[in-house]
């Protein structure tokens, strides 16, 4: 009786597994599959012909000189954001951890930017650089709030990352300031004790109990930064003049626009590789930096 | 001395909490403004507070560009999304985390589908379109089983570390007690996952409501079938003259998600840290 009862709870739990493992493989692992193979292919995404042209595409992107300043862009984009990101939300979370009036609700407005849709984010701070920086630029006199930033080449990936910073910064606040309650109190008193000063106390004690969300915050903002799509799809659409067009975008360009859907399936499992090896390094650093303490 | 720096220290914290609070309130206050102005007044101050309940730009919106069909797609994509997700991601986690270590068939899905959450959606997404396309998925149908495929892998990570460390008595006193695994499953365990699926659904609700990038794949060329943040980004070209009726569809757009943030506060903020810090 038993026996034959646990037998059936192993089947139940089987079938448990079932519809997400099913949902799985047919959402997930299969165009996953399709795409590596298609990446070998010189399919339109229309035309019901294509042929099976080996590595020719990896060959193409890796002399494609739109990709190269695709992923330039993702890069310098990346190390701004991650810097930034990093820098700002320390501050903040430090702060808003001291014992100040209000600091509860302060925690709720750094938050609030996370709750928007990122489209929504983007249009919004659209229109307020159309409207905003020329009002600036008059007060100022400064040349460089003329225009909008959108519309200047050499200055739309600045109004891009500043928009996704004010957006970005938001979950990273939360994140650390639970990170700053972990630390024992008593440490910072026993420090203080000894004649550590603010900077020393930060330093060794702070930093090594904040490195496990710090490593979170650096990998999630590196793997934002690379794929970044919709600030940009919202704001720009890549321009002016390409200037602001990131690998994300390019790659939906070249499918749903330009009619290269295998060279851009090619140009994504790049971006996955590029994406993977700079998360593995992003990891090592950061946890060698704990163990180095 | 000491006292003189410790003053300057905590004016100088609530300056810079102060200002960082206004420069991310600034954009809210806009929209805020904007959509109860009209277009000249906009023009006269774009800072000014309006000197009227202006509300036609709502109306507009509403008549013109039939918002309600937008928004009601928007929740109909989450709430069914989130069903999905409540009843087959507890499931699926619940069978891992209890037989994990008596069958190899679950250590591998449950490595496969934590995986997952490393690949970027950029791989899959050219592939999914060409697929959900041959599959007759391109609807909001698609989109549903679509949201609940990838909101698995990080709900699934969650559930099954939560569930793990659950302990087994009250599943074994109501087996004792004639329930069967079902029956078990559904008055015992799942009463107690309350604060680790109700973390799972609010994360994933307010994910599902603002996602741009996989409606624009799936859904773009059936306007019947956009959700809000595709309609905005689609108004923008359609409506870009008439800026103060945009931003009264962002405000319309923002005030469920305010309302679920002021009601959810300390479970969204929980469900956070409790998907990053403890692991």
């Amino acid at each position: 009786m038993k026996k034959s009862r646990l037998f059936q709870r192993n089947h139940i739990l089987f079938l448990f597994t079932l519809p997400i493992v099913i949902m799985y493989c047919v959402f997930f692992i299969v165009p996953l599959l399709m795409g590596m193979k298609n990446s070998f292919t010189d399919w339109s995404g229309t035309s019901p012909e294509y042929d099976f042209i080996g590595i020719q595409n990896y060959i193409d992107i890796f002399q494609d000189e739109r990709f190269r300043n695709a992923l330039i862009f993702n890069f310098k984009y990346t190390i701004l954001l991650t810097v930034g990101t990093v820098v700002i939300s320390l501050i903040i979370a430090l702060i808003l951890n001291q014992k100040l009036k209000g600091r509860t609700f302060l925690r709720s407005i750094y938050f609030l930017p996370a709750i928007l849709s990122l489209v929504t984010v983007g249009l919004i701070w659209n229109e307020l650089f159309y409207r905003v920086t020329p009002m600036i630029g008059e007060a100022t006199g400064l040349k460089i709030f003329e225009s909008s930033w959108l519309g200047d080449p050499k200055l739309a990936m600045y109004a891009i990352l500043i928009v996704n910073l004010w957006q970005g910064c938001a979950t990273p606040i939360v994140l650390l300031i639970a990170g700053l309650q972990s630390v024992p109190q008593d440490l910072y008193e026993a420090a203080q004790i000894d004649g550590a000063n603010a900077w020393d106390r930060f330093k060794s004690i702070t930093v090594p109990y904040l490195i496990p969300v710090l490593n979170i915050v650096i990998v999630t903002s590196v793997k934002a930064g690379l794929t970044t799509f919709d600030y940009i799809k919202a704001m720009t659409d890549g321009g002016p003049m390409q200037a602001t067009e990131s690998v994300g975008i390019l790659i939906y360009n070249h499918a749903m626009q330009e009619g290269k859907f295998g060279y851009s399936v090619a140009e994504s499992m790049i971006l996955f590789v590029i994406i993977a090896l700079v998360s593995v390094l992003t990891m090592r650093m950061t946890n060698n930096k704990k163990v180095g303490d | 001395m000491v006292r003189v720096k410790s003053v300057l220290f905590k004016s100088m914290a609530y300056f810079i909490a102060i200002a960082g609070a206004l420069v991310i309130l600034l954009p809210f206050y806009i929209t805020l403004i904007t959509a109860f102005k009209t277009p000249e007044e906009s023009a006269q101050n774009f800072f000014a507070f309006p000197k009227s309940l202006y509300l036609d730009n709502f109306k507009e919106v509403f008549a013109k560009a039939g918002y309600l069909k937008y928004f009601m797609n928007s929740v109909i994509v989450t709430v069914c999304s989130l069903i999905l997700i409540y009843i087959l991601v507890t499931m699926i986690s619940y069978a891992i985390a209890r037989s994990m270590k008596r069958h190899v068939y679950y250590k591998i899905i449950f490595g496969m589908i934590v995986l997952g959450m490393f690949v970027p959606f950029q791989v899959i997404m050219v592939p999914l379109v060409q697929f959900m396309g041959g599959l007759g998925l391109s609807n909001k149908f698609g989109l549903i089983l679509l949201h609940v495929t990838y909101a698995s892998m990080q709900a699934v990570f969650l559930l099954v570390n939560y569930i793990q460390n659950v302990p087994q008595d009250l599943e074994e006193a109501a087996y004792i007690d004639g329930c069967t695994t079902v029956q078990a499953y559904v008055k015992v365990v799942v009463p107690l996952l309350k604060p680790m699926t109700s973390t799972v659904l609010v994360l994933n609700a307010l994910w599902i409501w603002n996602d741009f990038q996989m409606p624009l794949m799936i859904l773009n060329k059936l306007p019947d079938t956009w959700t809000l943040p595709l309609f905005q980004y689609n108004f923008k070209s359609q409506y870009s003259f008439d800026y103060n009726m945009a931003f009264a569809s962002y405000l319309i757009a923002m005030i469920p998600v305010l309302i679920a943030y002021i009601t959810a506060q300390k479970h969204i903020v929980e469900g956070l840290t409790a998907g990053a810090v403890k692991s």
